[in-house]
């Protein structure tokens, strides 16, 4: 289940847990009144007791619920769409997800899509005009709003910080609690540089676009959106590339905690589709 | 008629005892750390009352100790 915070209603629901809730919640004042009343300490303990439970139902309850096959289902067709776009335009490039820097408002997540599979990383400039032309694309590459942009909005709001004033240390301390606590999306949660893993030389790199990097392991085990990374393998756009949202969402947060441009190296999906391992790289930017 | 509460500050000590008690095992039970929960309420608001009657029950043992050693 994810939990969704909703805007707050004016009218309060009735339902059955509240009823009852409230009903243990008055039983409890008036066997408590009734106690007092009669100076009987048996009433005034179970009086005591039911106030207390019916505040404590009252207060745990009110949470507002979707269930996660819902999500799968809707992110799905929208992942698919922006897969066949991609190769319709025939975008073929590793999706970048850009830092800061590189765009005109720091507080977006957006990543580049370099048209050939060689292609290069384009410069802040170059990126911050494609920002401004209506499509947000050229014949180099094109400029998208990745799946996992509003996630990581709302990780902010949730920490209560920007990513953009953070580093690596400080998602390893805090998505874990954010993603397992908060979220309630995932069971188990790793993020950590793999430094351990020599950097891949121009020949195997697979998209060439840089020599220099370092890397970042990602692992989570998460039952939501588990039909959507399980089906997202099938889609040679977004399967390690884009990514579905929940590892689009960690490449945002690692480019606006470095400041460097991250693509998603390698991923792989567990069978039933709730486990994810993936490696993000850090792009090295050439001197200007 | 004199209305007088029937129960002493013990009495309310034992009874925020024995709910800290119940409300910090159902919490730990249903964190998300320990798997997927169909149980449909806010862990967090749960965690948060089962840490606050902990405390209280906690507070009530302070005064109980303060008040011992007072007396002595």
């Amino acid at each position: 289940m994810l939990r969704i915070n909703l805007p707050s209603q004016k009218k309060t629901k009735i339902t059955m847990p509240r009823t009852l809730a409230v009903t243990i919640l008055l039983l409890g004042l008036i066997a408590f009144t009734l106690a007092i009343v009669y100076a009987s300490s048996v009433p005034a303990f179970i009086g005591l007791g039911l106030t207390f439970w019916g505040i404590i139902l009252l207060y745990v309850q009110n949470e507002a619920y979707t269930k996660d096959i819902i999500l799968d289902a809707t992110t799905t067709s929208l992942l698919t769409t922006l897969d066949q776009t991609l190769q319709e335009l025939e975008y073929r490039g590793k999706a970048i997800y850009l830092p800061p820097k590189y765009l005109n408002n720091p507080e977006d997540a957006k990543a580049y899509i370099p048209k050939q599979k060689t292609g290069k990383l384009p410069t802040p400039e170059q990126t911050q005009s494609l920002e401004t032309q209506p499509s947000s694309r050229n014949a180099q590459g094109m400029l998208i709003t990745p799946p996992g942009a509003e996630l990581t909005r709302l990780a902010e709001q949730t920490l209560g910080t920007l990513f953009t004033k953070t580093n690596l240390e400080y998602l390893q301390q805090n998505l874990p609690k954010l993603f397992i606590e908060d979220f309630e999306i995932a069971t188990d949660f790793e993020i950590r540089p793999s430094q351990d893993k020599p950097p891949k030389t121009l020949d195997s790199s697979t998209d060439q676009i840089e020599q220099k990097h370092d890397t970042i392991y990602f692992k989570i085990t998460a039952p939501a959106y588990r039909n959507t990374r399980k089906q997202a393998q099938q889609l040679p756009r977004i399967h390690a590339n884009i990514g579905c949202p929940l590892t689009s969402a960690i490449a945002c947060m690692i480019a606006k905690a470095t400041g460097k441009p991250t693509i998603l190296d390698t991923q792989q999906t567990s069978e039933d589709g709730q486990t994810t391992e993936t490696e993000y790289r850090l792009l090295e930017e050439e001197p200007t | 008629m004199t209305l007088t509460l029937p129960l002493d500050f013990w009495d309310i000590s034992l009874l925020l005892a024995i709910t800290a008690i119940i409300l910090l095992v159902t919490s730990e039970f249903l964190s998300p750390y320990y798997g997927k929960s169909n149980i449909k309420i806010n862990k967090k608001r749960l965690k948060n009352a089962a840490i606050t009657t902990a405390v209280l029950f906690l507070a009530t043992v302070g005064i109980r100790i303060i008040t011992i050693i007072l007396n002595m």
